[in-house]
């Protein structure tokens, strides 16, 4: 008991049946494959040096890292407004606009992909709307984040709906009652209560998007290979298991990395809950 | 209203479209007679959903989807729950790890997840079995449940359980009747992910699925190098008809309480 | 909650996990076949498997879609459960080479009916099928449309988008080769630079497929009039009534390999029915009626339909026309430094 007592409190228990059972279904079975990256085909750090050796690989991870950043971002700019408004909106507006959030959930990943090739094809539904010469959208950037977003939406929405939920509303009265303009009350008052729940919902679509494979597989082009699709190829197609996990150390490192200097910026403590 | 707020309703409205579209396009073309994708159909049949229901291999497949995400919801709503509660509120050694540790399932590419369990549970024998897919999937699910309730518990006022300890309530029913009420947003958050995630998972689910256990967006996905069965679309629809009709539900009855 | 509903989730937990799941257990009488999946491996298995399966009172198991990541995951860990897999040959020659798959005994698998360039030491043949040349019969007529690669790559003469499959062994290069005035028996080994010069000349045009939804999507949309695809996509497009027609001149003739992976308990098995598959000419017939991919045997084409043989790269009108067999053997020893140089071109 005493030794149980130095590994925390009581609350701080609780967190051990979930570490437990990660690292027995997850972190056991991980480290076996990613320990193939130093050893296959043959030991040492061979992969590693194949990876730095074609600009196409690191063009990869840049593009990875980049396409997320813009999926979140434009994901913050829908995501965070609807957020607000259904916390302000009355009942029936609000179900609806919970209907919509929800409504994509039921249709399989594979399924919206495909409507979205539909839609966006040069032949598609939304180019028959715009005049003249058909708009690229598909097979390009434009085309994953047009998915992605719509993919991401839904888990960024809900979070921050919940986190701005809980705010209480009369803080903001408080401040235009104490002088302040509308927008300075939002920033000063509101912006920063709701900031947790929003950077968790971002940090969450984010790191979500950096693995994706089947809608940058489908709709982007050849340009626009993220790092879980060259993953899949050298995992099933030229079956150089060694590198593809070389792959995901380097992508789960340079996110680390990435998630370390965001912490200096921002109290990521805060959006995983380690906070208080 | 303010100007800034009709901006704002104007702009969540086309969100809302955005969100709904590919699904929307996806009812029409479920009742194409084509044996292929196709907006907008030339022609109209019920086949897809003819083949949904003759066909045991969808079937089975919905089902084994359905009792796999089920259980997934529950099991990683209680690990989810209970490391959310000791890491917002406890004090325990190793922190950035533990939520390095929590955080890691989603960042670790799905495949290589897939190929790492694959192998692991070739020798366990738990391939092709519910609690195989269980164990994954709420691998793959829980973050999403700590994520959403620590948001929730952070935002959370403390005094109110003080509050009820002080009148007399235990720790198992202030928990029951004061805290989880407060969370309760969070919590069914967290549940529609974690359910989500597991019923919609294809990339570890192709390496765990085979002839005796096979889920449906690996059914789905199955025959997609070669061709897409439009049953797929079928399917879509009506799980989105369930969805609404539940919400539909919901809403009346919440309507007649008040 | 309370502690017993609490209890009750627990044991109700247990109880639906319990039930799902089993395993096959050891039925010496039992074979599972792997394919690429979808309606096309509902077809094989009623042609190819079933009578036979039914008639010797073995139980069929059907698994999809090959994945060869699964393929050697089974092998290293000793656990296979896969048992005659569809592949395509260049796999089979890498399989074969590592061990992963089990050496075909010629004395039980009589593969002399078959073509010998489509049998290997882990393999045999399963079907044939041709990348041809597809056109969109509304952009273009059955007189005026491209009819060899050289026409194909002339995007001045014939205006439009070109669809190429996104993999290396998707007979692009040999396309480009060809294209490019390289003899028809000079190809291999693959002037690969050579191959990527003139590949230039077209890029901006070039649009890349995944799957064979896209391909009959891209194609019948007319978004890219013209696409090196798989005969039997088209064949299925222009049955469903879209404006599609494959042109057979200069095509490459391609196919899929059966192989047995290494450590699968019942190879005996599936080599006994690997060795009536090659001689089945009826159950091969049923088949290409439906996919138009082509029986392997010769001597099942007598028996094809004759409006789907015309359809077939092994009719013998077609097969005047083929510019070529696909050479895997080469393809198996270049395609990771292929597909590297390829991925890294198709990304600038």
């Amino acid at each position: 008991m005493t030794a149980l007592r130095r590994l925390g409190d009581g609350w701080g228990m609780l967190v051990l049946p979930l570490a437990a059972f990660l690292l027995v279904v997850f972190v056991y079975p991980l480290a076996s494959v990613l320990a193939r990256s130093l050893t296959d085909p043959e030991p040492g750090l061979g992969n590693y040096a194949a990876f730095f050796d074609s600009p196409v690989y690191l063009d990869v991870l840049g593009n990875t890292f980049v396409t997320a950043g813009l999926v979140t971002l434009v994901t913050l700019l829908l995501g965070f407004p609807y957020a607000y408004l259904m916390t302000v909106a009355r009942p029936f507006w609000r179900g609806v606009l919970m209907a919509a959030v929800l409504v994509p959930f039921w249709t399989s990943l594979l399924v919206r992909t495909f409507a979205w090739v539909l839609l966006l094809r040069d032949t598609g539904v939304v180019n028959a709307l715009i005049p003249g010469e058909p708009v690229p959208l598909l097979r390009n950037l434009a085309g994953i984040t047009i998915g992605m977003v719509q993919v991401m939406l839904p888990f960024a929405v809900l979070p921050m709906y919940a986190t701005m939920r809980g705010i209480d509303r009369r803080l903001l009265r408080a401040a235009e009652g104490l002088g302040a303009t509308p927008v300075f009350a939002f920033w000063r008052v509101y912006a920063p209560l709701a900031l947790p729940g929003v950077a968790a919902a971002l940090l969450l679509v984010f790191v979500s998007t950096l693995g994706f494979y089947v809608t940058p597989a489908l709709l982007g082009g050849p340009k626009d290979v993220m790092i879980g699709e060259l993953i899949v190829q050298q995992l099933s197609g030229v079956l150089r298991w060694g590198f593809a996990s070389a792959l995901a150390v380097i992508l789960l490192l340079v996110t680390g990395a990435l998630l370390l200097v965001a912490s200096r910026l921002v109290d990521l403590r805060k959006m995983i809950g380690s906070g208080s | 209203m303010r100007p800034g707020r009709i901006a704002l309703w104007v702009l969540a409205a086309l969100t809302a479209v955005y969100l709904v579209l590919p699904v929307f396009i996806v009812i029409p073309t479920s009742f194409s007679a084509s044996s292929f994708l196709e907006f907008p159909p030339k022609e109209w049949s019920g086949r897809w959903y003819e083949n949904f229901f003759t066909d045991p291999v969808w079937l089975d497949s919905a089902l084994a989807s359905l009792r796999v995400a089920v259980l997934v919801t529950l099991l990683s709503l209680v690990l989810g729950t209970a490391a959310a509660l000791g890491m917002v509120r406890g004090r325990y050694r190793l922190r950035a790890l533990v939520s390095g540790l929590v955080m890691a399932p989603v960042l670790v590419p799905y495949v290589i997840v897939g190929l790492a369990v694959y192998a692991t549970f070739l020798e366990l024998g738990l391939t092709q079995t519910t609690l195989g897919f269980v164990l994954v999937h709420t691998a793959l699910a829980v973050p999403y449940v700590v994520i959403t309730v620590s948001s929730s518990l952070v935002s959370f006022d403390r005094r109110l359980e003080q509050a009820a300890m002080s009148l007399g309530a235990g720790p198992v029913s202030t928990f029951a009747r004061v805290t989880l009420p407060l969370i309760a947003p969070g919590l069914a958050g967290g549940a529609v992910f974690a359910f989500v995630t597991s019923f919609d998972e294809v990339v570890t689910g192709v390496f765990l699925s085979g002839p005796d256990l096979t889920t449906l967006p690996v059914q789905m996905w199955s025959g997609v190098r070669v061709q897409i069965d439009p049953t797929v679309a079928a399917v879509s629809t009506m799980l989105l008809l369930v969805t609404l009709a539940v919400f539909a539900t919901a809403g009346l009855l919440r309507r007649r309480k008040s | 909650m309370s502690r017993r509903t609490m209890v009750a989730a627990v044991a109700g937990l247990l109880a639906l996990t319990a039930c799902g799941g089993g395993s096959g257990g050891a039925d010496a009488k039992e074979l599972t076949v792997v394919m690429w999946g979808g309606d096309d491996q509902k077809r094989s298995v009623a042609a190819w498997i079933e009578p036979w399966a039914k008639s010797k009172g073995v139980t069929v198991k059907q698994d999809s879609p090959t994945d060869y990541a699964k393929f050697r995951a089974q092998v290293e860990s000793k656990k296979v459960s896969w048992g005659a897999v569809e592949v395509e040959p260049n796999f089979a020659v890498t399989a074969c080479q590592n061990g992963w798959a089990v050496k075909l005994d010629k004395a039980k698998v009589d593969t002399s009916m078959v073509k010998p360039e489509l049998v290997g030491d882990c393999a045999a043949p399963v079907l044939e099928y041709a990348f041809t040349i597809a056109y969109n019969t509304k952009a273009f007529t059955a007189e005026n449309h491209p009819k060899t690669w050289a026409e194909f790559f002339d995007t001045a003469k014939f205006p439009g988008k070109r669809g190429f499959w996104k993999y290396a062994t998707g007979a692009i290069f040999e396309a480009a080769l060809l294209a490019d005035g390289v003899p028809r028996d000079k190809l291999y080994p693959l002037d690969i630079d050579r191959a990527f010069r003139k590949l230039d000349t077209i890029k901006k045009d070039i649009v890349f497929y995944e799957t064979g939804e896209q391909q009959q999507q891209l194609i019948s949309s007319g978004e890219t009039p013209l696409i090196q695809a798989w005969n039997g996509r088209i064949f299925a497009a222009a049955k469903d009534g879209q404006p599609v027609a494959n042109e057979w001149n200069e095509h490459f003739l391609s196919y899929d390999q059966l192989v047995i992976p290494a450590g699968y308990p019942r190879a005996d098995l599936a080599m006994e029915w690997l060795n009536h598959f090659l001689s089945d000419t009826k159950g091969q017939a049923q088949y290409a009626n439906q996919a138009a991919y082509a029986p392997v045997n010769d001597k099942a084409l007598p028996l094809v339909d004759p409006q789907v043989r015309k359809e077939l790269p092994t009719d013998p009108a077609n097969a005047k026309k083929r510019a070529a067999i696909i050479d895997y053997t080469y393809w198996a020893a270049n395609y990771d430094k292929v597909t590297e140089r390829f991925n890294e071109w198709m990304a600038r």
